[in-house]
């Protein structure tokens, strides 16, 4: 099979990227409709308050303005998972992003100007800003009521986390080491290249069509026609339609509230109405990701053999809830399944506060458990006084396993990652021969590799056409958000169909052409719209080898594709037997009765939805992976840097090893980011460093020595053994990191990001305990 | 963001005369990346913005007998590409190099930075170290002030509305001297200093220090010199000892505040590690055999 591969496996290089470095690309910045306006919305003032008033009046006079809006003078839309948050506020503010009111202008200096011009009374409510405060009974209340106006008796959310497998209590006396310790993640976000922006404009019918830079168009189509029905509009239609979009990361997994503003404004004065985000409202008005208190203990035998991992989490939901108020949900896949453990207990709960609401991020979870859980094992391996990359292979997840949340492993090249990771950092010599201030350290990682059943559906819906000339559109609801599948999607259908990649086009981003895709999420985009354009193509081929099989009179079972050209099988040099594709489509459409190749399909892969206790076969194959780092610590300023930094992934089969080592290179500045750097900071429930200057994304100055290593395990279910790899990369990179700075010179920092000054003080904690 | 004019005039005069017309309503604007950030941010609010990009002769390094002349509106990427700079006043090239990234240092001017009176300002610390004074003019005259008595507070100087800074005027720094700069920052590119520190030294023969300048950046409000902790280290010799306690009274002549960027036990006792560091970088650029 390898050897036989034509477009699969090759390094092809984006088929967006020349369009995008060139400038080329249209993206929501650069798009404007004839008598368009321009969009702006007011923040609230205070973290948490009552609204007493909102007086309009100016700005309603300043020339220019088109239409101030607010919750007075609105239809009620409610959105978030649990319909928590209104979009205008007119109650209360809950948060200082808060949405008081918006402004449509016909530039957006006006607008801006309008803002200044509306005057809001506040009564200042007194704020809940620490999580551990706000789980109290007698914490303050930030919502009085839920979505269906039942009061509400605290501030947790009514979403209970809870796993059990196995007996903890029991695995716990039959332990010979047990470690327990809690760790802290905090805020981080996106920092998405393209700010977040859309453009609504309603037709004469009331129908929306909305530009869209959302990476779930088809549930975002779900979300605005739900809104069409609470502004009075049952029955009309959304159209969603995506710009180029300058990344997600999980950013766009949700519809916001920007989005409805526009549709609001733009209902209202009957024009289409953008709204960009500035760089600022990107950091302070886009959720990030979720922090959290973790607890956590885990037990193992003299031999190493893990009994039991027993975790308990505090999640700082924010004002209002997000599809990534079900992170917990994913949170379970590390905790439960990461090396086996038989026993497993895990509760989470999520509480409101007035910080900044989160959202989901590249990981959905995955990162803050998994910093939680390979901290502990390293803790744990000392505690043993085994050697921590011994203790992972003794522990190492195999093939056939089923684990205690019943996921079933099917390939599994965890042992291959971790001993390519062990090799590449020399790491029996690094640690019998430890040089001052260095250190070694790994972590590795579970995710979803086949897709992830969170929703009704998983499936991806996806039309194939073939033209006169040889060229084939596929049209796919997949959404292009950076990660590469318009390419793979490419080069599988050009694989199955023998012609070449660049014959093919892809059509998508259009609700109203492309068929079902449940969204970019999950990792899940290569695996499912692989797997539907190699069921789609094959459709096809067969369409085109039955013509062709008449046309020779032969059994098309004997025909085959390769370099555009149909050949016998038999005699793959007999020319009399050969025809260009080409040629053989216009001879099909021009004859008598002619006919067009077309073909669809949809494609639901074949996973569960977790039951009611959490359990279920969530992926239908799962990625694995091991990141390894050798670090120095600079003790007097208490700076790391990292030495070496191996990122093995099994990624089932490499379709594009190109576009994989982009995967694995961006998510491990990302995940050092987490590691070290990054931290939106609040206080009192504001974001302080609304700027790539406060905000400290690594830049390509600051060089990380990052190899990949690509394990191949050829997935049964994955399309020519592909599995997902869009998240997994940035998910084991802050423990591997942690776990080396210990190494080196001896300090467990168990908050993240891991600074300089808490480097120092523990070094001076250390030094005080002698 | 505010609307405004924009003023592009072409000679000094000019620049006097709409200095003068439109007063504390006009901000002078060089290479723009600490103006435009103001304006963006609303912590300005100018009717005019005065643009020396068209005024000629702003932008120099003049090598002369024993002084080095830098314009103003000198780009900190000329002074990065400039040999004298990076032969002469190694502590200035520390700081240039690793200001904001390339695309910034093709716009933004040493001038600018000085003028805008940063504490985080990175050639001011370099400057302070190398004696460099500052040459502003009106159109009633000219006047040097030494930039150790150049900043009053955060973004104020001893310039007074009719002046602009025309250029730095540094004394060359005599054989047997070295200097450098420590930018301590959270990343390698596009960040501000958590602390700065800039020394020279100029050494005796007998390798004992003859005179010690000690330049930190966010370290107090503005700027600022150790003095105390350079009349130690006059006349003593770099051991170990030494230099540690340079960087005990340093540390206690600053006065860093707690801040989003970093906080003020950390930035304290950062002076003690870099006064250390950056003075051993300095001795070893003296070049004593």
């Amino acid at each position: 099979m390898e050897s036989q591969l034509k477009s699969v496996g090759k390094r092809v290089p984006k088929v967006d990227a020349r369009e995008k470095v060139t400038g080329r690309a249209i993206y929501i910045h650069d798009l404007k409709l004839p008598g368009m306006l321009y969009g702006k919305i007011l923040y609230s003032k205070y973290p948490h308050a009552r609204i007493l008033n909102i007086d309009t009046s100016k700005a309603e006079k300043l020339p220019g303005v088109r239409a101030v809006i607010t919750g007075f003078n609105t239809p009620e839309i409610r959105i978030g998972f649990m319909k928590d948050q209104p979009v205008l506020k007119k109650d209360k503010v809950r948060q200082y992003r808060d949405e008081v009111a918006a402004v449509a202008a016909i530039d957006p200096d006006i607008a801006e100007e309008a803002l200044d011009l509306i005057k809001v009374d506040y009564e200042p409510l007194p704020g809940l800003f620490d999580p551990e405060e706000a789980v109290k009974e007698d914490a303050i209340l930030i919502h009085e009521y839920d979505a269906k106006g039942k009061p509400l008796k605290n501030n947790i959310l009514k979403l209970p986390w809870r796993l059990i497998a196995g007996d903890v209590e029991q695995a716990k006396k039959e332990s010979d080491f047990i470690v327990e310790d809690s760790f802290r993640v905090t805020w981080v976000t996106h920092c998405c290249m393209g700010t977040s922006g859309c453009i609504a404009l309603f037709d004469l019918d009331n129908n929306l069509t909305i530009y869209s830079i959302t990476q779930i168009p088809f549930l975002a189509q779900n979300d605005f026609n739900a809104a069409l029905k609470a502004m009075g509009l049952k029955g009309k239609n959304t159209r969603v339609i995506n710009t180029v979009i300058g990344g997600g990361f999980g950013s766009k997994l949700d519809t916001h509230v920007y989005e409805y503003i526009a549709i609001l404004l733009a209902y209202r004065t009957r024009k289409p109405v953008k709204i960009l985000f500035t760089r600022e409202e990107e950091f302070f008005a886009q959720p990030p990701r979720q922090p959290a208190i973790i607890k956590i203990s885990q037990g193992c035998k003299k031999d190493g053999n893990l009994t039991f991992r027993e975790v308990d989490m505090l999640l700082d939901n924010g004002a209002y809830t997000s599809w990534g108020a079900t992170t917990p949900s994913v949170m379970m896949v590390p905790i439960s399944s990461l090396y086996k453990v038989p026993n497993i207990k895990y509760t989470a709960r999520s509480v409101y506060t007035n910080n900044i609401y989160a959202q989901a991020m590249r990981g959905y979870g995955n990162p803050q458990a998994t910093f939680a859980v390979e901290s502990s094992m390293d803790i744990l391996a000392e505690a043993a006084g085994i050697d921590p990359m011994e203790f992972r292979l003794i522990n190492v997840n195999l093939p056939g396993e089923i684990t205690p949340q019943n996921f079933k492993v099917t390939t599994c090249g965890l042992k291959e990652c971790i001993e390519s990771v062990g090799e590449g950092l020399n790491w029996k010599d690094a640690k019998k021969n430890k040089k001052k201030k260095r250190g070694v350290g790994m972590s590795s990682l579970i995710h979803v590799g086949g897709g992830a059943r969170v929703y009704k559906s998983d499936g991806h819906g996806m039309i194939m056409k073939v033209d006169d000339f040889g060229k084939i559109s596929v049209i796919t609801g997949a959404v292009e958000i950076g990660q590469g599948s318009e390419t793979v999607i490419s080069q599988v259908a050009a694989e199955v169909l023998g012609v070449f990649p660049e014959d093919i086009q892809i059509i998508k981003g259009d609700t109203s052409i492309c068929p079902w895709d449940v969204g970019t999420h999950a990792s899940r985009q290569a695996f499912v719209s692989c797997n539907a354009a190699i069921m789609v193509a094959n459709k096809i081929k067969k369409e085109i080898l039955d013509i062709a099989g008449k046309y020779f009179n032969v059994d098309p079972e004997n025909l085959d594709i390769k370099n555009r050209v149909i050949y016998l099988k038999d005699e793959p040099e007999n020319s009399e037997k050969q025809m260009p594709l080409d040629k053989l489509l216009r001879r099909a459409h021009f004859s008598k009765h002619g006919t067009m190749i077309m073909a669809e399909t949809f494609y639901d892969p074949p996973n569960e939805m977790l039951n009611q206790e959490f359990k279920g076969n969530l992926s239908c194959t799962y990625a694995y992976g091991t990141t390894g780092v050798e670090v120095e610590v600079d003790t007097e300023t208490g700076h790391v840097e990292i030495k070496k930094y191996f990122a093995a992934h099994d990624v089932g089969r490499a379709l594009n090893p190109m576009l994989l080592e982009g995967q694995i290179y961006g998510a491990a500045v990302m995940g050092t980011g987490y590691a070290l750097t990054e931290q939106l900071i609040l206080k009192q429930g504001k974001v302080m460093n609304d700027n790539f200057l406060d905000y400290k994304i690594l830049t390509a100055k600051d060089k990380i020595p990052i190899v990949p290593i690509l394990v191949e395990t050829i997935d049964e279910l994955g399309p020519l053994g592909a599995k997902g790899i869009g998240e997994p990369a940035c998910v084991p990179t802050a423990p591997a990191i942690a776990n080396a700075i210990h190494d080196a010179i001896g300090v467990r920092i168990k908050d993240l990001p891991i600074t300089p000054e808490k480097i120092l003080k523990a070094l001076k904690e250390k030094e005080k305990k002698g | 963001m505010k609307k405004f004019d924009y003023l592009k005039p072409t000679s000094l005069d000019e620049v006097f005369s709409l200095m003068e017309k439109f007063g504390s309503n006009a901000k002078l604007i060089a290479g723009g990346t600490d103006v435009m950030v103001l304006l963006k941010r609303k912590r300005i609010f100018p009717d005019v913005l005065i643009s020396l990009r068209s005024v000629p002769n702003m932008a120099y390094i003049k090598d002369e007998k024993d002084k080095i002349r830098i314009g103003s509106m000198t780009t900190h990427r000329e002074l990065e590409t400039s040999t004298v700079i990076k032969e002469k006043l190694t502590a200035l090239y520390d700081a240039v190099i690793n200001l904001g990234s390339v695309q910034i240092r093709n716009v933004a001017t040493i001038g600018g930075n000085i003028a805008n009176a940063a504490p985080s300002a990175d050639t001011a610390c370099p400057l302070l170290v190398l004696d460099a004074s500052c040459l502003l003019i009106s159109s009633k005259g000219e006047r040097e002030v030494e930039l150790k008595d150049f900043f009053i507070a955060p973004g104020e100087t001893v310039m007074k509305q009719d002046e602009i800074l025309k250029e730095f005027i540094i004394p060359k720094p005599s054989k047997l001297s070295g200097s450098a700069y420590w930018k301590l920052s959270r990343r390698k590119a596009m960040d501000l200093p958590i602390l700065g520190v800039a020394i020279s030294l100029a050494m005796n023969e007998d390798k004992s220090i003859k005179k010690a300048r000690i330049g930190l950046g966010v370290a107090a409000p503005t700027p600022i010199r150790a003095f105390k902790a350079e009349e130690f280290l006059t006349g003593k010799f770099l051991t170990d000892e030494v230099l540690a306690e340079a960087g005990n009274i340093a540390s206690k002549e600053a006065s860093p505040r707690d801040s989003i960027r970093g906080e003020a036990w950390y930035r304290r006792e950062m002076i003690r590690v870099l006064t250390k560091r950056v003075a051993t970088i300095s001795f070893k650029r003296a070049n004593i055999v």
